[in-house]
């Protein structure tokens, strides 16, 4: 049984760390880094979890410094009752706060991409039957749609906005764009399989809620390129699309004509869309402007 | 507070974790050692499966509290119909009412509980809760665009599953599983502990119970991501090359992933082309009623005797339930 005094502790101490907890969010908002870990449609929830924390630490708080003595009760016996499962319990809730301030935040890269397994075709195998930009199903439809506005593109450019959706365009009709030239920005992927001569690919990981989630897609670039920059750095790769087989299957490969290293994109994880071919309209209309 | 004596163990690796990171600090050079690859991998997803949680581990907290400090405890159990098929039906309806997540789910229930509702109706409300809603029907339909089946399949099944655990646990379960710290709880009127009047009240039981669940979920996501960061996804999945396998491989995943009910359809969908549909459903029934995060809430809610039993029940109805479903897909 604890009496007022070590609730008054208790209180004090939880009061703390939920605030604590309130700053790292803060700190994360502040320092635009929740993109490093969810979302954007989880993002905004969080955004608004230090209200409902500070708001907790602030009644604890009131409950420590000004609660009256015998009304203070452990009734339900919830607080820990010895000295050491206290400072478990604080540690277990000190630990991902200590891990948040003190490492910096770093984008998934190449380590968790071969833990995952780099995802190098992006739809089934039934719907590659389909030969022209037309499909039966409402999903292919989109795909369809958007593979026919970059079958008109001098060069094929690959926005991060659509990324997932223009691959899978691209790879669904794999024979049309065999020989169009692509722009793609990613991070530099190699792949060390037993038994396989070494291969590159060029990158981005898909977060659908958070980085439990996130899945690695990429481009398998031509293995005879010369390559002798780091894995994970971020580069823009410009070549010609063409089909290649890589273990037992088709997938899509680009032949590079020129890799250049370019800064990390502000944003390093890529998002689904629901309307990739109206978004990609919008793309282009904005990119017009700006010039 | 009674943890089981398996889990009291766990916690200690934490102050020696603590330790030993602030050690390496202390070291020169410790740049090095610290922001190689592994760690930066382990801090991303931990940290990304941490704030995923908090949302709905505060709302479901904050629910909790609430329903303790304002709705008068006969309430509840006058909502609920006697007889256990109608009541069965409203704990799976019960879902679309408060689309929380698993993992805001078990403070909700414990407080619903506590407010009356019988064991078998929360067992029904906590394993159909995350699946049956809007929110993940939503997204499973946009994972399989091209599957539509699978995500009705996801919904029939889920409650399919819930009901059956729900008849068996009303037919064969009479005491009452709750761990003693809970079951020993009064009724008697909180509001005169605390200072400040019922808002503060409400915020002092959600920091409660925010700490009480909180030490679960974080234990559950270093181990998530431990597993997520060191195992090589690619070479279990050649035991998914038999039918069995397949099924037992996915079921593994989900409950080792702990993935949310909203995103895990986007990760099944990457296994479309390698894997039957059957075990992409049980992935997507089995992970929202138990996975590694879950079942430590489970186990701190209930007696240990009693959740394996229902842990069992769950694995086993999943499992039959998506092969017979799998003969229709």
């Amino acid at each position: 049984m604890n009496d007022s005094r070590s609730i008054r502790m208790h209180y004090g101490f939880r009061a703390l760390l939920l605030l604590l907890f309130a700053l790292y969010i803060g700190h994360l908002v502040q320092q635009d880094a929740l993109h490093y870990y969810v979302a954007p449609k989880l993002a905004r929830w969080i955004r608004l979890c230090p209200v409902p924390l500070s708001l907790m630490a602030l009644s604890l708080g009131i409950q420590a410094l000004f609660g009256k003595s015998a009304r203070l009760c452990d009734c339900e016996h919830r607080l820990p009752r010895s000295g050491l499962n206290s400072v478990m319990l604080y540690g277990l809730f000190l630990f991902p706060l200590l891990l948040g301030f003190l490492l910096p935040d770093r984008s998934l890269g190449s380590a968790a991409a071969a833990k995952k397994g780099m995802a190098l075709s992006y739809v089934a195998d039934e719907a590659a039957e389909h030969v022209k930009f037309n499909a039966a199903s409402p999903y292919l439809e989109e795909f369809a749609e958007l593979a026919g506005k970059l079958y008109a593109q001098p060069v094929i450019q690959v926005y991060p906005e659509i990324f997932s959706e223009t691959l899978g365009a691209i790879d669904l009709y794999k024979q049309q764009f065999e020989g169009r030239s692509i722009t793609v920005t990613g991070f530099l992927y190699q792949e060390n399989k037993d038994g396989t001569p070494k291969s590159y690919a060029v990158s981005r990981f898909l977060v659908q809620c958070c980085t439990a989630d996130a899945t690695p897609l990429g481009i398998l670039l031509d293995p005879r390129t010369q390559i002798s920059l780091p894995a994970d750095t971020w580069i823009e790769v410009r070549g010609k699309l063409h089909i290649s087989t890589y273990m037992g299957k088709e997938v899509i490969q680009i032949t590079p004509e020129a890799i250049i290293p370019v800064p990390q994109p502000s944003t390093p994880y890529v998002y689904t869309n629901a309307d990739s071919a109206a978004a990609w309209a919008e793309i282009q209309q904005s990119g017009l402007k700006a010039e | 507070m009674t943890l089981f004596s398996p889990l009291k163990a766990l916690p200690l690796l934490i102050p020696a974790a603590f330790l030993i990171t602030a050690c390496i600090l202390w070291l020169p050079g410790h740049p090095q050692v610290l922001n190689n690859a592994y760690t930066g991998a382990f801090k991303t997803g931990f940290i990304g499966i941490l704030l995923e949680a908090l949302p709905f581990v505060l709302l479901g907290a904050l629910l909790s509290s609430l329903l303790r400090v304002f709705v008068p405890d006969e309430m509840i159990s006058r909502w609920i119909p006697r007889r256990p098929l109608p009541a069965i039906l409203f704990g799976c309806l019960l879902g679309i009412l408060f689309p929380v997540c698993e993992c805001g789910m078990i403070p909700l229930v414990r407080r619903l509980m506590h407010k009356g509702m019988p064991l078998y109706v929360a067992i029904v409300f906590i394993l159909s809760g995350p699946i049956l809603n809007p929110v993940v029907y939503g997204a499973t339909l946009t994972a399989f665009r091209a599957h539509p089946e699978l995500a009705y399949a996801r919904m029939g099944l889920a409650f399919i599953v819930a009901a059956v655990i729900g008849l068996a646990v009303y037919a064969t379960v009479r005491k009452t599983p709750l761990r003693l710290s809970i079951a020993r709880e009064s009724g008697e009127p909180h509001e005169r502990s605390t200072r400040g009047g019922k808002l503060v009240a409400v915020f002092v039981h959600t920091s409660d119970e925010f700490f009480e669940m909180g030490k679960y979920l974080i234990i559950g996501c270093l181990l998530t991501s431990g597993i997520q960061t060191f195992m090589d996804q690619g070479s279990l999945a050649a035991i998914g090359g038999k039918p069995l396998g397949s099924y037992l491989f996915m079921m593994g995943l989900a409950y080792v992933l702990s993935l949310c009910s909203t995103s895990d359809a986007f990760v099944a969908s990457t296994f479309l082309h390698t894997f039957p549909s059957g075990s992409l459903l049980a992935f997507m029934v089995l992970g929202p009623m138990l996975d590694f995060k879950n079942s430590l809430m489970l186990l701190s809610l209930f007696k240990t005797k009693f959740a394996l039993y229902l842990f069992f029940m769950i694995v086993s109805t999943v499992f039959i339930g998506s092969v017979l479903a799998s003969l229709w897909l």
